[in-house]
């Protein structure tokens, strides 16, 4: 089982974790929207596969981060609405701290003549 | 089953729900429906695809076992018959070992109802097979003044006797407890104070009682103003202090004492200072920090000083039997507790039956699911041809046994129940004690653990067997025969298993007729025993006057032929021995002085129906001050004087000389398992300090009929002997015989029923299997009919499997049974545990039951129709 503490060995997955959790804070949100927000957020640069966010998101839901309800969407017909929980918020301020960190690290690296 | 269904996630709908939202949002874009469906389908791809790689990371273990449970009770519900007789099977296995569990839990693992009872530690002299002795009062000063690595160390002695309270007389338990006792246990009152070392002196102030919670109930209603109130005890007036909590009832789980004493104002002269008077049970807690084997260090010292003391005070003859007492501290948080001797051993030799028979139950139900892969072999070899997993296969299958194993372990469950109160209730038969069997979670646990081991015994080869069968047809036949063998494999080992079984019923059965038919030297039927208690002690010079009342009333009730009394019941399980010097008869060094003793009323031999070979009875005649007189029994006048008459020999113990005025015949005393010892008697009347009536045991023989007729109307002639005479029991003899061989009853009837069972059990075995493979061989035998085979060699062809089975299973059965046996050894009576009778019919009983079973496959294989035989297929 691969862990999103072990940032280097999975740092895709561990990304698209953060992202997914980011998006959550929303308030509750279902699978199709948390796609359409990642995509207008990043500006069409993130393209996340359903191949991929769906079982990211039953992985979170499995850790506890985020909890999930069949509920009536926007359309009318029901969805499976995702909140986060409080250790998924926690996760989101560990894995944010993480993200910044390593990435001024990268920046400064690249940025250096 | 929607509870199945509720936890489900659902994930289909997800991404269903994902697939048509994007089709919508193409359409609102201006696509056409089409156009958007193609769109959105390469977009997203195969949607069960998908399902499969959510449900990875979601764990498939819990999903999957969900599926395979409710594809598990759909294939049973199909079956009915099936999962009912494996369901009854599988509970009857089940619940047989549950039950005998929750005994074993209830009387021998489960600690005393006191804080820290693991650090509980029980000082006892050893008995040779290692049993905990009762030890003297001194030792338990020396030990209470020297050991160094307990915390706190108590003394206890017990006795049943009449209390006083409010006029109202009544018989209960005592235990008379050392000052430190409840602070040892650390037992907290309910009401009122407990005992304390200030209590327990010499002479106390003011005597304190404390009552158990159960007494508190049953006298007082839980009257607050019980405490405060007097209890008289033999002349004795104790003010009752306080309540033990309901929870715990005494140092012993085999007793409930109503009352509790403090020990110094009960302890007699000689119990104080007497290094012979075995009569206290010790117990300290160990110190913090301590460990067993240290305390046992210093009880070894302490202990071997005192064995030397009395030896030395002793003769040198008996010195040796003093120097080899033995005695030890052992963990004890269940305290003193004689079950686990009394019935460790028979309990054992149950649970290992009943382990068998789940063993049996199991393997049969192997075969019934066997027979059930190889019917079901098409269905999983196309599972495995479109890609199944062996694994994932087996899992599946295994789930189906789960299943039967989780309801029958349920039914299992409401059996073991039963079984454990009844089994309970005859361990207890005629004790004042309660001891519950209510499944804890050591039962429970026990029960889940032997659930799971019998749905892999019973699951996995037959799971294992189906899988391997493959796709390719050409190998289907090498299967069959594969799984053909291992079904024949399985009836051998049920066979053996019940070999075993019957093995075990049929030494406990012949124990128990052995039993029943040993001569016991007196005839108990037609006898009733009835004991008395006083409701206040005697003057020493009413004695006499009101025992003898007492007897005369009982010869006088009508239909009684005669009656008599005596100090110990012969049978009875006590057993009073004597040393004793016989007039010419010189001791060899080595040689025991020691005979059985009793005191006995006139007519006591008549009454009991022992011959008389010389000389008369005590009567009338033999009273206090008339010269002391004896009758000994045939195996003691034949060991001492040999050919020459006994009659006008004297014999001395304990400082008195006795001439014997008649020879009775030999009779059992102690038990019906012991053999005859050297016995004398001695008339009630010449006892030293005649006793209180209450310490006979009277007997009645009636003229004719049931002799518990006399026990409506004998509670009034007791009481119209004297005022203050109460009955206390009044059983009929062969009762109380039959409560002496209690044990050996418990497992002859249990070793009788699962050697039942095992027959049954096994018979359907034998049944299944050859049913099966005549209906599977149809073919073959039609074929041989019709090129001209007899009937008879047809039914030889079925029976020729059989022996060669009963064969197998009786010999792999005969060998564990004989390597086994040894444990139910000290069971059995008169006979070995490889008694070749016993096997011989245990071997014939299987036979036998083979046959009947075979005789109906075998009788359908003799009849087949050539011509419906060769269409068949």
């Amino acid at each position: 089982m691969p862990t999103p503490e072990s940032p280097r060995s999975d740092l895709l997955q561990g990304t698209l974790d953060v992202l997914i959790l980011k998006v959550v804070t929303l308030g509750p949100i279902h699978g199709y929207a948390i796609a359409q927000r990642l995509q207008q957020i990043s500006r069409d640069v993130l393209q996340v596969q359903q191949g991929s966010l769906y079982p990211a998101l039953h992985r979170l839901e499995k850790r506890g981060w985020v909890r999930a309800e069949w509920a009536a969407s926007e359309t009318g017909r029901d969805a499976r609405f995702y909140t986060l929980t409080r250790e998924g918020r926690r996760q989101l301020e560990d894995q944010r701290a993480n993200w910044m960190r390593l990435s001024t690290a990268v920046t400064a690296v690249l940025n250096t003549e | 089953m929607k509870w199945l269904r509720r936890r489900d996630p659902r994930v289909r709908d997800e991404l269903r729900y994902h697939r048509d939202r994007m089709i919508e949002d193409y359409v609102a874009e201006g696509m056409d429906r089409g156009e958007a469906e193609r769109r959105a389908f390469l977009e997203f791809g195969n949607v069960a695809h998908l399902e499969e790689a959510v449900r990875d990371a979601r764990g498939r273990w819990w999903d999957d076992f969900r599926l395979d449970l409710r594809y598990a009770l759909r294939t049973l519900r199909r079956s009915p018959g099936f999962s009912l007789a494996a369901i009854l099977l599988l509970a009857l296995g089940i619940g047989a070992n549950a039950g005998i569990f929750s005994v074993i839990n209830a009387v021998m693992l489960r600690p005393l109802a006191v804080s820290e009872p693991e650090r509980l530690i029980l000082v006892s002299r050893l008995a040779p097979d290692d049993r905990p002795l009762a030890v003297p009062f001194p030792f338990f000063e020396r030990l209470r003044d020297t050991l160094q690595s307990v915390s706190g160390i108590t003394a206890i002695g017990t006795a049943q006797q009449t209390v006083v309270v409010e006029g109202e007389d009544e018989l209960v338990d005592t235990d008379h407890v050392s000052g430190s006792y409840f602070d040892v246990l650390g037992v907290r009152p309910v009401a009122g104070r407990l005992l304390s070392p200030a209590d327990d002196v010499v002479a106390p102030e003011a005597p304190a009682a404390v009552i158990s919670d159960g007494y508190w109930q049953r006298r007082f209603g839980r009257d607050p103003g019980a405490i405060g109130k007097a209890i008289q005890v033999r002349d004795r007036v104790f003010t009752i202090v306080g309540v033990t909590p309901p929870a715990f009832q005494s140092f012993r789980p085999d007793r409930t004492p109503a009352v509790m004493l403090p020990l110094q104002l009960m302890l007699r002269d000689d119990e104080r200072n007497g290094l012979g008077w075995n009569n206290f049970v010790v117990i300290a807690r160990l110190e913090p920090g301590a460990t067993v084997a240290q305390v046992n260090a210093e009880v070894q010292t302490l202990y071997g000083h005192l064995v030397q003391l009395q030896a030395e005070r002793e003769r040198e003859k008996d010195r040796p039997a003093i120097l080899r007492q033995r005695a030890a501290a052992t963990a004890a948080p269940d305290g003193f507790n004689p079950f686990r001797y009394d019935y460790g051993r028979s309990l054992i030799v149950l649970m290992g039956s009943v382990g068998l028979v789940l063993l049996l139950a199991c393997v049969n139900l192997a075969g019934l699911l066997l027979a059930r892969a190889v019917a079901r072999q098409r269905e999983i070899a196309i599972r495995l041809a479109i890609g199944a997993g062996r694994g994932r296969l087996v899992r599946q299958l295994l789930t189906e046994s789960l299943v039967l194993a989780a309801i029958g372990g349920a039914g299992g469950l409401l059996i073991a129940g039963r079984l454990a109160a009844r089994l309970i209730s005859v361990i207890l038969s005629g004790r004042d004690v309660a001891i519950s069997v209510a499944p804890d979670w050591r039962v429970a646990a026990f029960t889940a653990a032997i659930a799971v081991a019998a749905c892999l015994v019973a699951g996995l080869v037959p799971a294992l067997t189906a899988v391997r069968s493959t796709v390719s047809p050409a190998l289907k036949t090498g299967s069959a025969r594969r799984s053909g063998r291992l079904g024949k494999a399985l009836v051998v080992a049920q066979l053996a298993i019940s070999m075993v079984l019957l093995v075990g019923a049929a030494l406990f059965i012949a124990t128990l007729v052995k039993l029943h038919a040993v001569d016991r030297g007196f005839d108990a039927g037609g006898v009733l025993v009835a004991t008395v208690r006083t409701a206040r002690p005697y003057s020493a010079a009413r004695i006499p006057l009101v025992k003898d009342a007492l007897l005369e009333r009982l010869k006088a009730v009508p239909g009684v032929q005669s009656a008599s009394a005596m100090q110990v019941l012969p049978v009875g399980g006590g057993l009073w021995a004597r040393d004793v010097q016989v007039e010419g008869y010189r001791f060899r060094d080595d040689e025991s002085e020691t005979v059985g003793f009793n005191a006995v009323a006139p007519a006591y031999f008549a009454t009991l129906g022992t011959p008389l070979l010389a000389g008369r009875e005590f009567d009338a005649r033999d009273t206090m001050a008339s010269p002391k007189v004896a009758i000994v029994n045939a195996r003691f006048a034949q060991y001492f004087f040999g050919a020459v008459p006994a009659i006008g020999r004297h014999i001395a113990s304990a400082g008195v000389t006795y001439e014997i005025v008649g020879v009775a015949s030999d009779a059992k005393y102690q038990g019906l398992r012991d053999a005859i010892i050297k016995t004398m008697y001695i008339p009630w009347t010449q006892r030293a300090g005649d006793p209180q009536p209450s310490a006979f045991n009277y007997v009645i023989r009636s003229a004719a009929g049931d002799p518990r007729r006399f026990v409506p109307d004998l509670r009034r002639v007791v009481n119209g002997a004297d005022p203050a005479l109460r009955l206390r029991t009044a059983r009929s003899y062969d009762d109380v015989i039959d409560e002496s061989i209690r044990t050996e009853r418990i497992m002859a009837t249990l070793g009788g029923v699962f050697g039942l069972l095992a027959l049954i059990v096994a018979a359907i075995g034998i049944f299944g299997l050859l049913a099966f493979q005549v209906a599977r061989r149809t073919n073959e035998l039609g074929v041989r009919i019709a090129l001209g085979a007899g009937r008879a060699s047809l039914v030889g062809l079925v029976l020729r499997d059989v022996a060669i089975m009963v064969g197998g299973g009786v010999a792999v059965g005969s060998v564990v049974a004989a390597m086994t046996g040894g444990i139910a050894r000290s069971l059995l009576f008169d006979l070995t545990p490889t008694d070749p009778l016993v096997f011989a019919a245990a071997a014939g009983a299987l036979t036998l039951t083979a046959l009947v079973a075979a005789w109906l496959p075998a009788r359908r294989a003799a009849n087949i129709d050539p011509l419906v035989a060769l269409r068949h297929e």
